[in-house]
C-alpha cells in the first residue's frame, strides 16, 4: 500500500525529464545569442562575414539575420560553422569578449529572489542572498555543452576574457549594492511621507540575478 | 567603495583560489605580445564602460528622488480634493525598477463601519429578542 501511494506521489509530482535539444536546435540557439550583439560589434561581425565568406554569403547573412534572430528560420549547419566556429579565429579579441558576454547573459543560469525587507533591517536580511549572487558572478561558467561545440572557448585569451567578464560582472553588482544605499534612502523618505497609504516593491537587477525587495516601513530602529 | 555599504558586499572577495589577476597574469605569459595588448585594452575598457554606467545609475538615482517626491506631492493633493484614488508609479532607479502604490479609499473605509455596525445591532437586538 505504501508502495502504491508512494509511486502515485512520484507519478503524479515528477516533471517529465527535459527533452533534449537536436543539434540543429542547439546551432539555432547559438545564433540567436550571437545575433544579440549591440549594434557596433554586429556591424563588426558582418564585415567579417563578408570578408571571409564573400558578398553573396554577406548578404543572405544580412537579409535573414532578424529571421534567425527571431526564430522564424533555423540557421544551416555550414552558417553555424562560418559564425561560430570559422569567424572566432579570426576576430579580434575584443569582438570574442562581446560574444562571450552574450553567451555569459543567454546560457549562464540568472537566479531570482524574492525577500520581504524593512527599511530598518533590509541590510541584515539582504546580506546572505547577496552573498549568494556575488559569489555566483564569480563562479559562472557556461554549460559544459556549449564549451565542447564552441573549443575556441577553451583558448588562453579566451580564459583571460572569461576572467575579464567574470571581475566586470562582480564590480557591477558591488556598485549596484552601493548605490541601493541611497535608493533606500530615497524609499524610505517616500514611505514617511505616504503615511501608510503606499506599497513599494523594487527590482535589484544585478548582472546574475534578480531580487525582488518587498519593502515595509520600518519603525526606526535601524 | 566598501564604507558605502559596510555589511552588504561580503568583505572577503576571494571567494575562489585565483583572482581575475591571475588568471589575465597566467593567460599572458602564454600570448603573445599583441594579445597581450588587446587584452590589457579590453581590461582598461571594462573599467571605464563600469564607471560610466555607475555615473548614468548616479543619475537616474537623483531622478528617481525627484519623481517620488512629486508622486507624494500629487498624492497630497489628491487627498484634499477627491475621497478615493489609487495611484501607480514605477521609476527606473540606479539599480533597478522601483514600483509604488498609494492608495486612500474612503468608501471602504465607511462601508466597513457601517457593516460592523449592523453587526453589532443585529447581535444586540437578538440578545434583547433572547432576553425577553
Amino acid at each position: 500500500m505504501l508502495c502504491l501511494v508512494i509511486y502515485l506521489c512520484r507519478k503524479l509530482t515528477l516533471l517529465p525529464p527535459p527533452k533534449a535539444l537536436t543539434r540543429s536546435q542547439e546551432n539555432a540557439n547559438l545564433i540567436s545569442v550571437l545575433l544579440e550583439l549591440d549594434d557596433e560589434p554586429r556591424e563588426q561581425l558582418f564585415k567579417l562575414y563578408k570578408d571571409q565568406f564573400g558578398d553573396s554569403a554577406a548578404r543572405y547573412a544580412r537579409q535573414t539575420y532578424q529571421k534567425w534572430k527571431a526564430g522564424t528560420v533555423r540557421p544551416n549547419k555550414e552558417t553555424f560553422r562560418r559564425f561560430l566556429i570559422n569567424l572566432p579565429h579570426v576576430m579580434s579579441f575584443d569582438l570574442k569578449c562581446e560574444v562571450l558576454r552574450e553567451l555569459r547573459e543567454a546560457y549562464c543560469a540568472h537566479d531570482h529572489y524574492k525577500v520581504t525587507v524593512s527599511t530598518d533591517d533590509w541590510k541584515s536580511t539582504l546580506a546572505p542572498v547577496v552573498e549568494g549572487v556575488m559569489k555566483k558572478a564569480m563562479t559562472a561558467e557556461l554549460p559544459a555543452s556549449v564549451n565542447r561545440r564552441l573549443t575556441w572557448l577553451a583558448e588562453d585569451d579566451m580564459t583571460a576574457a572569461n576572467a575579464i567578464l567574470t571581475e566586470s560582472e562582480a564590480r557591477q553588482t558591488k556598485n549596484a549594492l552601493a548605490l541601493l544605499e541611497k535608493e533606500f534612502s530615497n524609499i524610505e523618505e517616500l514611505l514617511d511621507n505616504a503615511r501608510g497609504r503606499s506599497e513599494v516593491t523594487h527590482e535589484l537587477r544585478l548582472p546574475l540575478g534578480t531580487i525582488t525587495l518587498q519593502i515595509e516601513k520600518g519603525n526606526g530602529n535601524g | 567603495m566598501d564604507d558605502e555599504n559596510d555589511g552588504l558586499v561580503p568583505q572577503k572577495q576571494s571567494l575562489f583560489p585565483l583572482s581575475a589577476e591571475d588568471i589575465v597574469d597566467n593567460a599572458l605569459q602564454s600570448l603573445d605580445e599583441q594579445q597581450a595588448k588587446e587584452i590589457t585594452k579590453k581590461a582598461a575598457d571594462e573599467v571605464v564602460k563600469i564607471a560610466v554606467e555607475k555615473r548614468k545609475a548616479e543619475y537616474r538615482s537623483d531622478r528617481a528622488q525627484e519623481e517620488m517626491r512629486n508622486l507624494i506631492h500629487n498624492a497630497n493633493l489628491l487627498d484634499e480634493k477627491v475621497g478615493d484614488y489609487k495611484i501607480n508609479s514605477t521609476f527606473e532607479t540606479a539599480t533597478g525598477t522601483t514600483s509604488v502604490e498609494i492608495k486612500k479609499s474612503k468608501t471602504n473605509f465607511t462601508l466597513l463601519i457601517a457593516v460592523v455596525g449592523v453587526v453589532v445591532l443585529l447581535l444586540i437586538l437578538i440578545f434583547v429578542f433572547l432576553k425577553t
